[in-house]
């Protein structure tokens, strides 16, 4: 592909990106989040038409209205977010849109069948194609919808973060999958923002920056400190620091809490988070963490078992109760709990705090002490955006993100809960959100981070609990964490 | 105004499709718009512009109920069923209770208010405590209201004498006085006060700003700690209220007693609704929202006088723009556009 | 008034006339809500159905022509639904509120206007289905009333219920539609367009809808009434809701209003007042409701 510029109304997101894939190679797009490496796997996908550019393959222009004429060119694409249906089974899954028909429409269910496990043994995979995907683990659904791909005989794999939700152990074992591709003479495009994976399995290795391609070149001619800088398009951030201190009475204390949501149960789990000290949760997202966060913040009764704050028994308090008695929580999605995206910036910044007298007089809104308030806000975390007024859905995540952090910790309470607080940000934010965690930490408030990046986990934490099925399978001082260690009790119970 | 193209290309379909409808009904077509604008504003001595007030009383009542729930994220469409109960609550207690005028009045506009939050109340509780959505909820709520009010003037309170399915006369002295010289009752001004009181309450009070957050994103509120039970069954009752309230108007104001379907047949609640979302909930804008549905009915009376137009073509006007107004506002997203400017 | 009623052979012929237009309405319902359509104008499709029916077997004098005329109405009313939700993107809720006051209106309006009468059109000339009497089988007890001499949209409407599900498990479309529903990004990036499949849906709801008030108009009775429809389109969305669109759910459900609709017709002949007969199935209805919705809380908490 080449020349390729994709614009988003005022915003080119993409400019001038040319790109090739050889068969047999596997080549690793890197960037940084809003980078435009998505976008212009979308393109050649034919999810986005470009504004400008061509595709090419062996040497023929090619033009796609949509997927399906990608899709018949023999591209196939794993998405970041898993594009399955829950509710069916893995042999529905993998059919669907590329549906053997007999007479009338009707599934030829068979052939398909017979046709998928040819497909599953030649590339070695082992899959159960009537269990639902509801009921299987995340590194199977990617297996899912890799065998999607391979079903529809692609010749051209694009994967977008595909270890983003998978453990050091399952990263491996997608790598020898993607290598036996390779083996096979398949392209791969394998889009990354994980240093370690592309010195690791690429063979050519494209550097995407602001939009712009900044090096395209053979992974030997490179090395792993000059694709940061060219990520960055600078240094790299200082390292994180923290205040060496001595940890303090205990803020949240949880004992024996089981939760139950989304037909799964967690817990019991029994914790506390003390003053000074950041106390991390890692653990593979649906392993009982939204149910047990949701327990503490008020927002689930829990089934059985206690929570305290600060000495005082709040189990049975609400979500404003809660908050009162010295809890902020930055929750992970930030688009619909974080945030009204619909709202202005200032009608957000004081969220919760709307009836206490400095924001209002008797029943009515002090609307200049909310504008106020949320300039304080954008002028101290640093959010770019119009004004106090602009809408909350003009900003971009990591601003967004910024404000609900800002919001939180401009309570400073005693504790803190933060649920994946940079999932989906730039490395300006996450690192500005990192250093604003350690610096509240430093000043004494006990903060519980949970996070299903493990990396994160790792940089902050002063003692990391490893959740699995809803129980907690480990418990590690930062100073003797392993991600190896980490990795495989996320995924079993055995050790610990 | 961004785009007018996509508006006048609106404007051009409603108004083919008013052509094509009088076409079917064979209509005069000049006949028939004088018709409409006599209906709605003209008339002897300005008669129908006062019909049309009358009207716009009941509609824009209904209209702020409604805003009042919809600005929240409640969806209730059970104003119906909340009208009818404030309606047969206040004609009861106008015709049994003894005492001076003023106080049958006053006790009357009361008893129906409070039968109106509790019924909206009851929708609200069926949706916080167990889980029914609230949509289907109120609207059944609506049928129950409707064959218990029935049945209650066609049988234990009925006026037998009169021949129809109603309860006796409220005492004239309990009745609304009229403007003097109209046939318009001071009933608007009560619908008035609620106007700017729901516009107040709405733009500018802390209980009206915890609302529209749980309008725009429910899991926020929650999430946030504001105390989304308590409020949302507050403003079910809140709006039940005001829908009792235009119930008991209609009984003291224009009716003087609770015929049966007298509130029902002409789709007060739902032309509210209608009126509500056509300006996208924007709290000022609904009273002049609901004063257009008001003359749109009394102007499709007038053609049906003047040029043999069925009436219905109102019902169906409105219905037209509601299908070409919903891609351009998008319900609860857009609840506060037009207020203050952007940016600082 | 006994349990026996329940066994009177009258009461059991008339139950289907009750169960066969919420079925044939909630069976389109649950193609929408498969699709991830929220269409709450069922209401609004049965009544241009029913209108449709009688227009089509008046003028064209045969109860088959009605039927075939109150598919194609009720088929208009899903491409409109379509036009105002999927292309112009008005909310499901708001445009399904403008369209049933828009059948509403529309009925009534063509009612005048067509036949110069209001409140309802009843004429010699409209041909109505008559009851298939099924030789051995009306001698059954119990069964034998209950499935014999039917119209043949009862058929129709329970074979219809049987073919759905099939067709959700093992057709293109239906596969297409349940992912619709469900996660539509996975057609997107599978290269349908999730609207399209909406479209369809619609048009099949709306041709199910049509033929509800087919049954309405020409089957029960030989004539058409001003809001004919009379909040069926609404207990039919309950059902939908209750049963989140499974067609063979969709049937037990369809029989349980169905029995409670005909049931209280029955005791309105036993000196209740009109009124409460008139209320039990909304009743009904809010009961199953408020019971299914504490059940799952329970569950889910």
């Amino acid at each position: 592909m080449s020349g390729i510029t994709v614009r988003f109304g005022p915003l080119t997101a993409v400019d001038q990106v040319s790109l090739r894939f050889a068969p047999g190679q596997i080549h690793a797009v890197v960037g940084e989040n809003g980078a435009g490496k998505s976008t212009v796997m979308n393109v050649l996908f034919g999810m986005i038409s470009p504004d400008a550019g061509s595709i090419r393959i062996d040497g023929a222009e090619k033009r796609w209205r949509n997927p399906q004429d990608a899709i018949a060119a023999r591209l196939g694409m794993v998405h970041q977010h898993f594009m399955l249906q829950d509710a069916m089974s893995v042999l529905e899954n993998v059919v669907l849109c590329a549906e053997p028909t007999r007479i009338f429409g009707f599934v030829d269910f068979s052939a398909a069948r017979r046709r998928l496990e040819e497909v599953a043994r030649l590339y070695g995979i082992g899959v159960a194609v009537d269990r639902k995907v509801a009921d299987l683990s995340v590194s199977e659904r990617q297996i899912v919808e890799i065998l999607k791909v391979l079903y529809r005989d692609a010749e051209m794999l694009i994967l977008d973060e595909p270890t983003a939700v998978l453990t050091p152990q399952e990263t491996e074992n997608l790598f020898k999958i993607l290598r036996n591709f390779r083996e096979s003479g398949k392209s791969i495009a394998l889009i990354t923002h994980k240093l370690d994976e592309v010195v690791a399995i690429a063979d050519w290795v494209s550097v995407m920056r602001g939009g712009k391609l900044v090096r395209s070149c053979a992974m030997a001619e490179t090395g792993k400190d000059e694709i940061a800088r060219g990520i960055i398009g600078g240094d790299l951030p200082a390292p994180l620091t923290r205040g060496g201190q001595a940890v303090g009475a205990t803020v949240l204390k949880v004992e024996n809490l089981s939760a139950r949501g989304n037909g799964r149960m967690a817990g019991p789990v029994s914790f506390e988070v003390k003053r000074g000290e950041i106390v991390g949760i890692a653990g593979i997202s649906g392993n009982g963490q939204s149910q047990i966060i949701e327990a503490l913040v008020g927002l689930r009764k829990p089934v059985a078992g206690k929570v305290s704050l600060l000495g005082h028994d709040v189990t049975h308090a609400d979500v404003a109760g809660r908050r009162e008695a010295g809890l902020s929580y930055i929750p992970a999605d930030r688009q619909t709990v974080g945030l009204a995206l619909d709202a202005r910036v200032y009608e957000n910044a004081v969220i919760g705090r709307e009836g206490t007298s400095a924001f209002s007089k008797g029943p009515l809104l002090d609307r200049p002490a909310m504008v106020g308030f949320a300039r304080q806000l954008i002028e101290r975390f640093t959010i770019k955006v119009a004004g106090p007024a602009a809408r909350c859905s003009s900003m971009s995540g990591g601003n967004k993100q910024k404000l609900v952090v800002g919001r939180e910790l401009a309570r400073e309470t005693p504790l803190i809960i933060a649920e994946n607080p940079t999932w989906g940000v730039d490395i300006g934010a996450i690192d500005f959100i990192h250093r604003e965690l350690i610096r509240m930490r430093d000043l004494g408030h006990a903060i519980l981070l949970v996070s299903t990046e493990l990396d994160e986990i790792l940089a902050l934490s002063d003692r990391i609990l490893v959740l699995y099925e809803g129980h907690i399978a480990g418990e590690f001082a930062a100073a003797e964490a392993d991600r190896l260690t980490i990795g495989a009790l996320m995924t079993s119970e055995r050790a610990a | 105004m961004r785009q007018i193209g996509p508006w006048l290309a609106v404007f051009a379909w409603i108004f083919g499709i008013l052509l094509a409808l009088m076409l079917i009904a064979n209509a005069d077509f000049g006949e028939a718009v004088t018709g409409f604008f006599n209906g709605a504003f003209g008339g002897r001595n300005l008669a129908y512009l006062f019909t049309t007030l009358g009207r716009a009383t009941m509609i824009v009542g209904m209209a702020l109920s409604v805003m009042i729930s919809f600005r929240a994220g409640l969806f209730n469409i059970g104003g119906e069923g909340q009208l009818v109960a404030g309606g047969i609550v206040a004609a009861l207690v106008g015709v049994y209770l003894p005492g001076p005028g003023w106080l049958v009045l006053l006790a009357g506009i009361g008893a129906g208010m409070m039968a109106g939050a509790l019924w909206g109340l009851l929708a609200g509780m069926m949706y916080a405590y167990v889980g029914v959505p609230l949509l289907i909820g109120s609207l059944l709520l609506n049928y129950p209201a409707r064959y218990i009010a029935s049945y209650l003037v066609g049988h234990p309170f009925r006026d037998v004498a009169s021949g129809l399915p109603q309860t006796f006369q409220v005492a004239n002295e309990a009745w609304i006085p009229l403007f003097s010289g109209t046939r318009l009752d001071m009933g608007i001004l009560a619908i008035i006060v609620v106007a700017i009181l729901a516009i107040v309450y709405s733009n500018m009070t802390i209980g009206g700003y915890r609302a529209r957050m749980n309008g725009l994103a429910p899991n926020f509120a929650r999430a946030s700690g504001l105390p989304v039970t308590a409020l949302t069954l507050r403003t079910l009752m809140l709006s039940g209220a005001i829908a009792g309230l235009v119930g008991a108007l209609a009984v003291y104001g224009v009716h003087h007693r609770f015929t049966d379907g007298m509130l029902v047949q002409p789709l007060y609640a739902w032309t509210g609704i209608i009126a509500v979302l056509m300006v996208g909930m924007v709290p000022w804008a609904v009273p002049l929202s609901g004063l257009f549905f008001a003359a749109v009915q009394t102007g499709a009376a007038g053609m049906e006088r003047s040029a043999d137009v069925p009436k219905e073509i109102a019902l169906i006007m409105q219905a037209v723009i509601i299908l070409f107004v919903a891609g351009r506002v998008a319900g609860a997203n857009l609840a506060d556009d037009r207020e203050s400017g952007n940016g600082t | 008034m006994g349990l026996d009623m329940l066994l009177d052979p009258a009461f059991l012929n008339s139950v289907p006339r009750f169960l066969t237009p919420i079925l044939l309405a909630a069976l389109g319902g649950a193609i929408c809500e498969r699709a991830g359509v929220f269409n709450i104008a069922l209401e609004g499709f049965i009544l241009v159905g029913a209108f449709c029916a009688v227009l089509g077997s008046y003028f064209l004098g045969s109860e088959w022509w009605g039927a075939l005329a109150a598919m194609a109405g009720g088929v208009i009313m899903g491409l409109l639904f379509a036009e105002f939700h999927l292309r112009r993107k008005g909310d499901g809720i708001v445009v399904s509120i403008g369209l049933n006051l828009f059948a509403a209106g529309l009925t009534v309006y063509l009612l005048r206007a067509i036949f110069d009468v209001s409140g309802a059109f009843r004429d010699p000339g409209i041909r109505g289905f008559s009851p298939i009497h099924i030789p051995g089988l009306s001698q059954v007890p119990v069964l034998g009333p209950f499935l014999s001499g039917q119209s043949i949209l009862f058929y129709l409407a329970v074979a219809a219920a049987l073919a759905l599900q099939i067709f959700f498990a093992r057709h293109r479309l239906g596969l297409r539609i349940r992912a619709a529903g469900e996660n539509p990004a996975g057609l997107v990036a599978g290269g349908v367009n999730p609207n399209r499949v909406r479209l369809w849906a619609l048009v099949m709801c709306g041709a199910l809808c049509g033929l509800a008030g087919a049954q309405l108009s020409i089957a029960n009775v030989n004539l058409f009434v001003e809001n004919m429809s009379a909040g069926r389109g609404w207990i039919a969305v309950v059902a939908v809701l209750l049963t989140r669109g499974h067609p063979i759910a969709v049937l037990l459900i369809a029989l349980l209003f169905g029995f409670v609709d005909s049931f209280s017709f029955r005791v309105q002949g036993l000196g209740l007042p009109q009124q409460f007969s008139d209320m039990m199935p909304y009743l009904a209805t809010l009961i199953v409701l408020l019971a299914l919705s504490a059940w799952r809380k329970a569950k889910v908490a």
